[in-house]
């Protein structure tokens, strides 16, 4: 019995262990972990086997793998950060979509059905209701993924010309139910945030009682 | 067995066109005079598309319904425009009442012309959004095609039901983006007269009669209509516009562009910005 003959029984073997047990896995990041190790298995039968279609297919797939299974530990590191840092939502810019907007144009209304949050890039825009101006950078709609109504609470409009990153909210539960890890940092940003709009609220509503109490006749 | 069939079902849902939704009811703050036709308005959505588009009607309705400043005939004159908007008319619209008419024994045939951009704008986006895009290029949008809907012979009924399929991936058309935006930027014109000129709330519910049917006459309501909103409402809400008397202003104009008269339209929106500014 050569070599080769001993490596593609007990290799076969073992990789059928192994391609079973990547089947198996319910998230992501120990299904592509299987994953690599099958692809790294396969091809270290391929080569003494001379079996080179095998050893193409997984010399393509071991990298793709690496580099989703890279993108997922990435995003789970930077929404941690975000957690403890500055609770900003950068994480989530490559998994959007850049969208070109004109002046005038109304990103969506008050009362809408929400689907997605935007990430503002560039021009300016402002939430017509309350007449404030969101700066560049702003998240908008991150907590109406949350909210059980999934409705706008303001209208957003254009008012000169700019981009924004857009990520519909189907897009972020894929994110969520493909990584329980990030799913448990995201609702501690999102809560967090909340927090943080509430106590600014707070403030707000401690300075017009002073006032009021400063304005009012003794 | 059956759990593994639904998931697949479930799974292929927006290729099959299931909708699990609920069929959804009159809402809460409804007055009892106008349950009847809003009861009318969701059965015939569930007619056109389906619960889950009857329950963004619903969704749409409780907005105002839950208001205490709207009165029944607003909330009336809402809930039947926004009905009439939100079964739009397009091809897929029209071989659906032809089956249903024949369903009832009744099979007739028909001719309808569209506009290449309305058939293009029914199909799925994927599909729909290139052949506009082309179409626009060549400046091909306005021509005229010719549609026969025959409901009286196998073969045409078999054609019908092939249209009507198409139903399932209405929701995915860009002809739906355009409308939905259509009928969000009306309700919040609502919405804002009612925060900032509620005398002229009615008379912006209105507007909505602007846009009948389909072809050229439907592209034309609904250029007067953003012309309308963007030359006057809007910028009297903005506060850069001080229009006195908004609500006749808005109903001037809607008496125009039902009556075809476009031109007349420019001018007379020209006129009342240029009073308005004068008088302030």
């Amino acid at each position: 019995m050569d070599v080769s003959h001993l490596a593609q029984t007990f290799g076969s073997l073992f990789v059928s262990i192994f391609v079973v047990a990547t089947y198996t896995m319910k998230t992501m990041i120990p299904l592509r972990v299987f994953g690599i190790l099958t692809n790294v298995i396969l091809i270290a039968i391929a080569i003494p086997t001379h079996h080179y279609p095998t050893l193409v297919l997984h010399g393509i797939l071991l990298p793709l793998n690496v580099y989703r299974l890279h993108e997922m530990l990435q995003l789970v590191r930077d929404v941690k950060k975000s957690v403890n840092s500055d609770l900003s939502m950068d994480w989530l810019k490559p998994f959007m979509t850049k969208r070109t907007c004109k002046a005038g144009e109304v990103l969506f209304y008050k009362d809408e059905k929400a689907e997605e949050m935007f990430y503002i890039v560039s021009g300016r825009y402002h939430l017509v209701e309350s007449e404030i101006e969101l700066p560049v950078g702003a998240l908008v709609g991150e907590l109406g993924m949350l909210s059980p109504t999934h409705e706008r609470t303001q209208t957003l409009e254009c008012i000169e010309a700019g981009a924004v990153l857009s990520v519909t909210y189907t897009q972020v539960e894929e994110l969520f139910v493909q990584n329980p890890e990030f799913g448990f940092y995201f609702l501690k940003l999102a809560s967090a945030r909340l927090f943080e709009n509430i106590g600014k609220l707070e403030e707000r509503l401690a300075e017009y009682t002073y006032d009021r109490a400063s304005a009012a006749p003794a | 067995m059956n759990s593994i069939a639904d998931s697949f079902r479930f799974l292929l849902s927006d290729l099959t066109g299931v909708d699990d939704c609920a069929t959804p009811t009159v809402p809460i703050g409804v007055p009892e005079a106008l349950r009847a036709e809003v009861a009318e308005a969701i059965a015939a959505l569930i007619a056109y598309q389906g619960p889950s588009y009857a329950e963004l009607y619903v969704h749409r309705l409780r907005r105002f319904a839950r208001r205490r400043d709207v009165d029944a005939a607003l909330l009336g004159l809402i809930a039947r425009e926004m009905a009439r908007r939100m079964c739009y008319d397009d091809p897929i619209r029209i071989a659906q009442h032809h089956l249903a008419t024949a369903h009832g024994g009744d099979a007739v045939m028909s001719r309808h012309r569209f506009r290449l951009d309305e058939l293009f704008g029914a199909l799925p986006g994927k599909i729909g959004w290139p052949l506009l895009l082309g179409c626009e290029r060549a400046g091909w949008t306005h021509l005229p095609v010719s549609m026969r809907f025959n409901a009286c012979s196998g073969a045409g009924r078999l054609r019908l039901r092939l249209e009507a399929s198409l139903r399932r991936w209405r929701l995915f058309s860009a002809r739906y983006a355009s409308e939905r935006a259509w009928v969000e930027r009306w309700l919040h014109m609502i919405d804002r007269s009612l925060a900032k000129r509620p005398a002229a709330a009615s008379a912006i519910a209105a507007t909505a009669m602007m846009i009948q049917g389909s072809g050229d006459g439907y592209r034309r309501g609904l250029a007067d209509w953003h012309a309308l909103i963007d030359g006057i409402v809007k910028p009297t809400f903005d506060g850069v516009l001080p229009v006195a008397d908004l609500a006749g202003a808005v109903t001037e104009v809607v008496a125009l562009s039902r009556e075809g008269a476009s031109r007349q339209l420019v001018a007379a929106i020209a006129r009342i910005r240029e009073d308005a500014n004068r008088g302030a």
